[in-house]
């Protein structure tokens, strides 16, 4: 049993291949994320999944159920496809109230009045805006639009949900915060869940896969842990964040556990990294080297890459100091807590977190 | 998106070229045939040469003078009007804007009849007054002149320009002039520099818009033109057909189809000249302009619109009151005066009649004509369906038909339909004709409508369990209706006003009132037409009292 099935899905505009053959797995409750930058395709899958869009190849399932095969000429419109979906926009209707917004999936399934009433509340309570329900859609704020519009989403038990970019129009402290809830409803009905998003943050914070997504091709699916501390390429790897990347030669690998353990050379340092494959002694290896994960000031230890050099910026952002440190005439950034003391021209040794070196496969 | 749809869309595109297309492939086709509609005969190219007749060069010219003269001072007087009521502290602006607007829903041939009286140079009551007071024999004005056409032309194009553009003024961003001002310039230089500026594409499609209506306007030049033989190419083409002895419908068809060709050479200038940009509607929301202050001029420019008012509806609607009560206009004395008039119309089975043929088509027309626009507008804006740009196209052919040349193509695409099929004589013929006359307006008026709402809206309601038909109407229709109120009465009253196609495609039973006018009036019946005028004009403003109520409602309520 799995919650959504996409099989090599393709949507083709002219001669553009906005999504091209994806293949994709959501199980049941599970959160999936599709990310990646604006024009990638995500938007484009999540309203093939909702049958706002027709897939030009390939097969969507939902639940038990084939909602569209293009083998088969197979198309499930969207409003038999039993969804619920939240808008970036989020299409609160102008002309109804709340709860006439809220309704409206049950009432356009024609379920009784009384049914309607007490599931419109249920839902809105859910989303704490019952002391809305009988305010006109136009006069809520954009918060509230958004609570609204989640309710609506939930109110007759859909099985998947679908949210595009449903938190971007919210300041930054309501994005967190609504984000945060709607992950704790989502988790308590255990709904099977896909969520489009192209913010990073947004997305480790809520999922339980990531799938990064660019130029309409699946770059990588995984935990947030692992796509980001574990990317399999250097796009996916400075998707998120910045990176410093270091090239070097492998001198040995032997396994440990699922993964491998890598000593690599490189021009001026040496020390170890993880892979995600054996490589063969010689080969050549990108290491890259989170800013958070680089250390000034510590003694190296045996086995850690270090580097010497000297501080040419220096940060303040509050919360953390943002370095950069010249080491042997190439740039290294570094995120260090904010109390760390370097002032430009200072100079630092720089040590690697142990176990945060990370080869990249390709 | 549409997947069944598909048969629809072309049952679509084949009523549009019913309504559009086969009119003017007729038109052709009668330009090229040398007898009447019905009748056979030869093809030749008699009725092209005798279009190409040194006096039709004046014919041509007059219009083209009449039409570019009425738009000039329509297009002054209304920019200015919409600046006082949109931009200035003038007392009563709300007021204004309503009596502005007022000539806009009158059928003009009732202010013709009106005119014809009041400033005819024997027994209008101007000249009267004007000889009364100055003791002079000579008349102060004589509407049977290039003058008296462009006047009445003046008073219906103002109010259509001010409509246009008073919107656009009112929705310009305020710091727009406020950072001119910050920059230096004084208010005048602000007004030409920026203010107009930013107008300019609003007025120049509204001055384009006027002029072809004004080569097309009927009513003016019959009334005011024929008296005086100054001729015009409609009043040419309805003189070929109906005035003659023997109407001559070939020459009638081929200037017909000459004046088609003329007004869309201008619809392709206009085109070249906007970027495609042919009629500009600018929504009025979001800005709250800022209001010059007049001082005490602000008096003059209340009263410089309320003499407008005065002039294009009180004057006239005097003379029909006053009209309607006596035995013989021109002749106003106390025993001259009488309800005989009244008793006249009441009694009238013609009339009667004509009245209920007018509301019926009005209703039926109307309604019509806006779920057709309203289906239109929603497959060239809302599907990616290959074919809506060739129904975008079809619907908006109608712009360069004046309902003269429509009137013609139909009396032929009438004629030469199938046997088991007979519109002609039927009141179908004209319900026909004014659908194809009001289908642009709808179609811009719902097409605008829709683009204010998000994609979003309709694909939130599909993905929530409602099918594209519960879609349609649970939200595009729910949310658009006001704007198919607005439509719906504007081609209610358009079609209360339409004379040119009607003239052609009357005949016995099927009479609407504008052609009961005309005719009662070539019989010199005049008096009775004041009544029949005065009563529909009370009739227009019950109509857009109660609309401006409506609106008004609503948009408080939302």
């Amino acid at each position: 049993m799995h919650g959504i099935l996409l099989e090599s899905v393709t949507r083709r505009f002219g001669e553009v291949y906005a999504v091209d053959g994806i293949d994709l797995k959501v199980g049941k409750s599970e959160f999936v994320t599709l990310l990646g930058p604006s024009g990638c395709g995500k938007t484009t899958t999540l309203r093939m999944v909702a049958g706002l869009e027709e897939n030009d190849g390939g097969r969507i399932t939902i639940g038990e159920r084939v909602v569209s095969d293009r083998d088969s000429r197979l198309f499930v419109p969207p409003d038999q496809r039993r969804l619920g979906m939240v808008f970036q926009s989020y299409a609160i209707w102008p002309h109804m109230t709340v709860s006439e917004n809220v309704g409206y999936p049950l009432r356009i399934r024609r379920r009784p009045a009384a049914e309607v009433r007490e599931k419109v509340i249920q839902a809105l309570r859910l989303v704490e805006m019952e002391a809305y329900a009988d305010r006109p859609a136009p006069l809520l704020s954009g918060g509230q639009q958004q609570r609204v519009a989640i309710a609506r989403a939930l109110v007759f038990e859909p099985e998947v949900l679908l949210l595009d970019e449903p938190l971007s129009n919210l300041d930054a402290k309501l994005r967190t915060q609504t984000g945060d809830e709607f992950r704790a409803i989502q988790k308590r009905l255990g709904i099977t869940t896909l969520y489009v998003t192209h913010d990073q943050a947004e997305a480790m914070a809520l999922s339980d896969r990531v799938v990064v997504m660019e130029a309409g091709k699946v770059l990588q699916i995984g935990t947030p842990e692992d796509v980001y501390e574990r990317p399999k390429s250097r796009a996916v790897a400075a998707f998120f964040g910045s990176p410093n990347f270091a090239e070097g030669t492998v001198s040995a690998c032997r396994a440990q556990g699922d993964l491998y353990a890598l000593d690599v050379k490189g021009d001026g340092w040496n020390g170890s990294a993880l892979a995600d494959r054996s490589y063969a002694h010689g080969e050549p290896a990108t290491i890259m080297l989170r800013p958070e994960n680089l250390r000034i000031g510590e003694h190296p230890a045996d086995g850690q890459i270090a580097w010497s050099g000297r501080v040419t910026q220096s940060i303040y952002r509050g919360a953390q100091r943002s370095i950069t440190v010249d080491v042997g005439g190439r740039n290294l950034r570094v995120e260090a807590p904010a109390m760390q003391r370097a002032a430009v021209g200072d100079n630092v040794s720089l040590t690697v977190v142990p176990g945060s070196a990370w080869a990249i496969g390709d | 998106m549409i997947r069944r749809g598909n048969l629809w869309l072309y049952g679509l595109i084949i009523l549009l070229a019913f309504l559009t297309v086969y009119p003017l492939t007729t038109l052709l086709f009668g330009s090229l045939h040398s007898t009447p509609p019905g009748l056979p005969g030869e093809y030749n190219l008699d009725g092209y040469a005798k279009v190409l007749s040194p006096r039709n060069l004046e014919v041509l010219w007059n219009s083209v003078a009449i039409a570019m003269a009425k738009t000039v001072i329509s297009v002054t007087l209304a920019v200015a009007f919409a600046w006082i009521v949109a931009r200035t502290d003038t007392p009563f602006r709300g007021t204004l804007e309503v009596l502005l607007t007022l000539p806009f829903f009158i059928p003009p041939i009732i202010t013709a009849t009106a005119w014809s009286l009041l400033g005819n140079p024997q027994v209008g009551i101007v000249n009267i007054a004007w000889r009364w007071l100055t003791g002079t024999d000579a008349p102060l004005i004589n509407v049977y002149s290039f003058g008296g056409i462009i006047w009445h032309m003046v008073q219906h194009t103002v109010p259509f320009i001010f409509l246009l553009t008073v919107d656009a003024f009112r929705a310009m961003d305020p710091s727009l002039e406020e950072s001119s001002r910050m920059s230096g310039a004084s208010r005048t230089q602000t007004f030409f520099r920026i203010t107009l500026v930013l107008m300019l594409p609003v007025v120049s499609s509204a001055f384009i818009l006027s002029f072809m209506r004004g080569i097309e306007a009927f009513e003016s030049p019959l009334f005011f033109g024929t008296p005086a033989n100054i001729q015009v190419l409609v009043t040419e083409i309805y003189r070929a057909i109906n005035v003659n002895a023997v109407p001559d419908y070939q020459y009638a068809t081929a200037m017909a189809f000459s004046m088609m060709v003329f007004l869309f050479l201008l619809v392709v200038a206009q085109w070249r000249l906007l970027g495609g940009r042919s009629f500009v509607t600018v929504s009025g929301k979001g800005y709250s302009p800022g209001v010059m202050r007049l001082g005490r001029w602000r008096w003059v420019a209340f009263a410089a619109c309320m003499l407008f008012f005065v002039l294009a509806v009180l004057l006239p609607l005097g003379q029909l009151l006053l009209g309607s009560f006596v035995r013989f206009v021109g002749f106003y004395q106390w025993d001259m005066f009488t309800l005989q008039n009244y008793v006249n119309v009441f009694k009238s089975r013609e009339i009667w009649r004509a009245f209920s043929n007018t509301m019926i088509l009005g209703v039926v027309g109307s309604t019509a004509t806006m779920i057709l626009g309203g289906i239109v507008a929603y497959v060239s804006v809302r599907t990616r369906w290959r074919g809506r740009r060739l129904i975008d196209a079809l619907a908006w052919l109608p712009w360069m038909m004046p309902g003269m040349v429509l009137g013609i193509g139909l009396l032929w695409g009438y004629a030469i339909l199938p046997g088991p099929i007979q519109l002609y004589g039927t009141i179908w013929a004209l319900l026909l004709a004014y659908i194809t006359l009001g289908t642009p307006l709808a179609v811009r008026i719902m097409s605008g409508s829709y683009q204010q709402l998000s994609f979003d809206l309709e694909e939130s309601s599909r993905v929530h369990g409602a099918s594209w038909w519960q879609t349609l109407w649970r939200i595009l229709v729910a949310l658009s209706w006001p704007a198919f109120a607005v439509g719906w009465t504007l081609t209610f009253f358009g079609i209360m006003r339409e004379l040119s196609a009607s003239v052609l495609l009357y005949s016995i039973n099927t009479e609407v009132l504008s052609v009961v006018m005309l005719n009662l009036w070539s019989a010199g019946r005049q008096e009775e037409v004041m009544v029949i005028g005065l009563l529909t004009m009370l009739l227009v403003f019950v109509f857009r009292w109660v609309q401006l109520i409506a609106i008004r409602r609503h948009i408080s309520s939302l």
